[in-house]
């Protein structure tokens, strides 16, 4: 690795040296500009484009794509295009270091977009600080901002953050026991966690917490269980395809109990995996889905149905909030490296994105401080439920 | 807790262990013609659900034709395999065609990436309807359909392979493949039709289950653990053997599952470590010396 970037310094040393081009005093490989307006911006994004999480990496990528795209038509940043390189890590922990590392060592990308998953957002953190380069994670565990990193940012949405409001709900609806259903990932096991310790701060009791893979195609032993252990409400964290077996197992039950769910299945994967059993679903997501709950006319509401009216032309769907936490982690680092001079540092590019104050995303209003790399409050979160094959607003 | 929630947990059992027999049969019989462990064999599932619901939804025929002719083109693809990439190499150490069939399953996933996205793709049950329901516990529709699809399926090997020329030529090369030659049985006929036969019962298998939990490229590796380990605790030997193990692979997962869902899959696996120490020659099947 050390040889490799010696040979890249070396290779800008020789372009120096022929005239090429002058990195002005810049410290972090391929970041440097000449101010020739020539040369671009090269972002880094590592996303689950296969795997797993292949229904959020997906949404991801075309939201990224579409954008950058619309940057450059529109003259780039301060005359620089911008490029970002896209690796899938294929929803696991080792290729997103490897991706890393690649973008970091070969590419001399400024900032990093990604990873999709919170395991994998985690896992690349030893090679970002290595580096000192700032990474906007797209994984929405809550151990991303929780386990402080000056370097990392995070777009989506908490377990911190949803947990209570989830919570919350159930206590509003009238139920006391919750059988519990998570998958055994990061984000699983994130809002597992936080939902045992602080169900009781609710007049709530978990009766039964059941764990399935992402790999397993059945779960009716674990709603069985579920059921037996005389839960009134199924409360599910999960994030990968398997999410919408649960549905329909428990309609393959008989089981009338209402299954309500994190923000993790907020996507049409789900209702398509789901199909009729998907009806009545409640899941607990940005307003994206239904864009007037930002309030019309607010810069919110503009951002949102642009990108949205933009992603349906392109793409024939509506995008959902996965493709919305890409659109916000790819503008915080535009948005950043806007205001910043040529002959930047990497160390420059993370004070200015946390310098991010009252930025109008998908996901949210963002404003990032030195202990706050999250940026969302409750006030961005409302509840769905699936209608007639679509999530409508369940107020 | 109560006999109708143990009941429902057995229903599970045996819904997932049919799947898991499937497969395991197709390990079985690709073996028995081969000494080979078929690593494509959980590809052959996937792509089983993938061309189901291609021909389902992309040339809108429907379900009745849509799963026989996926199981069709996949047994197709088994054949074509087992002739493009394994009979030129036939006279290699199993192992040389182990690591081929690895390469196939990962030449498989991609090219049904490339071709079907990485998307999960639903399909309709086979009948829709509520479930049936058998003393507090219900049956959906569609696990009846898989262990109805199983029990055919055992009846006609059974009869294939004890009624019929091909069996017996199958049963012949079984036992010795060599002496079987000599015999004057079309030894590679009958590798490729094994492979065939593997295929299509993974096609079967992942055509079964797509309306319960929707396919995608990815998928084939996992299922392929379940029924490998459930070919192993059948020995590798006889079809009824792999169903067996199959069976009580999914039986022990739902077990376990009261106890703690978390431990599931460790559990499984644990079990299948224990029968590979302690009875190599899988549960039903007594030791045999080994053959010259």
């Amino acid at each position: 690795m050390e040889t490799l970037k010696r040979g890249t310094r070396g290779a800008l040393a020789l372009a120096l040296a022929l005239g090429i081009m002058l990195p002005s005093g810049c410290a972090s490989d391929g970041a440097g500009d000449d101010g020739a307006a020539t040369e671009p911006y090269v972002v880094g994004a590592v996303l689950s484009l296969t795997g797993a999480q292949s229904g959020l990496g997906g949404p991801e990528k075309n939201a990224i794509d579409m954008e950058v795209a619309r940057i450059n038509e529109e003259g780039g940043i301060n005359g620089h295009e911008l490029v970002v390189i896209i690796e899938d890590d294929a929803s696991d922990v080792d290729q997103a270091i490897a991706r890393t590392t690649k973008l970091i060592e070969q590419d001399g990308v400024v900032a990093i977009i990604g990873s999709t998953g919170t395991g994998q957002s985690m896992a690349m953190r030893d090679v970002i600080n290595e580096a000192q380069v700032p990474q906007v994670a797209l994984g929405s565990g809550s151990i991303i901002t929780a386990e402080f990193d000056p370097l990392v940012f995070q777009t989506p949405w908490t377990a911190d953050l949803i947990v209570p409001l989830a919570l919350e709900y159930l206590k509003a609806e009238g139920h006391t026991k919750i059988g519990l259903i998570t998958e055994d990932t990061g984000f699983g096991k994130d809002g597992q966690a936080l939902v045992n310790e602080t169900a009781a701060d609710y007049g709530l009791e978990v009766v039964s917490d059941q764990v399935f893979k992402p790999a397993d195609t059945d779960m009716t032993g674990q709603l069985t269980v579920i059921k037996g252990a005389g839960a009134d409400v199924v409360l599910m964290w999960s994030s990968v395809a398997a999410s919408s077996i649960v549905p329909k197992n428990l309609e393959q039950l008989n089981l009338d109990i209402p299954l309500v769910c994190s923000h993790g299945i907020a996507k049409q994967e789900f209702i398509d995996g789901a199909g009729a059993a998907g009806e009545g679903v409640v899941a607990f997501a940005g307003k994206v889905l239904a864009p007037e709950t930002y309030g019309v006319g607010s810069e919110s509401y503009e951002a949102a149905t642009g990108f949205v009216e933009r992603y349906t032309a392109e793409y024939g769907v509506a995008p959902d909030h996965f493709a919305g936490h890409a659109y916000d982690g790819l503008y915080l680092v535009v948005e950043a490296l806007k205001r910043l001079d040529e002959g930047f540092t990497s160390a420059d590019l993370r004070d200015e994105i946390e310098k991010t104050s009252g930025f109008a995303g998908i996901g949210g209003v963002f404003t990032f401080s030195a202990t706050d790399h999250n940026g969302m409050t409750a006030d961005d979160i409302v509840i769905y439920r699936i209608e007639d094959g679509r999530w409508a607003l369940a107020e | 807790m109560e006999t109708s929630e143990l009941l429902q947990l057995a229903i599970a059992g045996l819904k997932n262990g049919s799947i898991y027999a499937l497969l395991a049969l197709g390990f079985t019989i690709v073996y028995a013609a081969t000494n080979v462990i078929n690593f494509a064999q959980g590809e052959f599932y996937m792509l089983g659900g993938m061309f189901a619901v291609y021909a389902f939804t992309q040339f809108e025929l429907p379900l009745l034709v849509s799963v026989p002719l996926a199981v069709l083109v996949v047994a197709g693809i088994g054949m074509l395999f087992e002739t493009l990439a394994i009979r030129p190499r036939k006279d290699a150490e199993p192992m040389a065609l182990i690591i081929i069939t690895v390469g196939g399953s990962l030449v498989f996933a991609s090219l049904a990436r490339h071709a079907f996205g990485s998307d999960a793709l639903p399909l309709p049950e086979f009948t829709a309807g509520p479930s049936f329901l058998f003393a507090g516990a219900a049956i959906e529709r569609q696990t009846v359909w898989i262990w109805g699809i199983v029990l055919v399926t055992v009846a006609g090997l059974t009869f294939l392979y004890s009624k019929t020329r091909l069996g017996r030529a199958m049963r012949a090369c079984m036992q010795n493949r060599e002496a079987a030659r000599l015999m004057g049985i079309d030894t590679a006929r009958v590798v490729m039709i094994s492979f065939g036969l593997a295929a299509a019962l993974g096609a079967v298998a992942g055509v079964a289950v797509t309306p319960l939990t929707s396919t995608r490229f990815d998928i084939g590796a996992g299922i392929a653990v379940k029924g490998f380990a459930a070919a192993i605790l059948g020995g590798l030997g006889s079809p009824l053997a792999a169903v067996a193990g199959g069976l009580l692979l999914g039986l022990i997962e739902q077990a376990v599952i009261p106890f703690s869902s978390a431990l599931k899959d460790v559990v499984a696996l644990g079990v299948l470590l224990a029968v590979l120490f302690l009875r190599p020659q899988g549960l039903f099947r007594r030791a045999r010396r080994e053959k010259m």
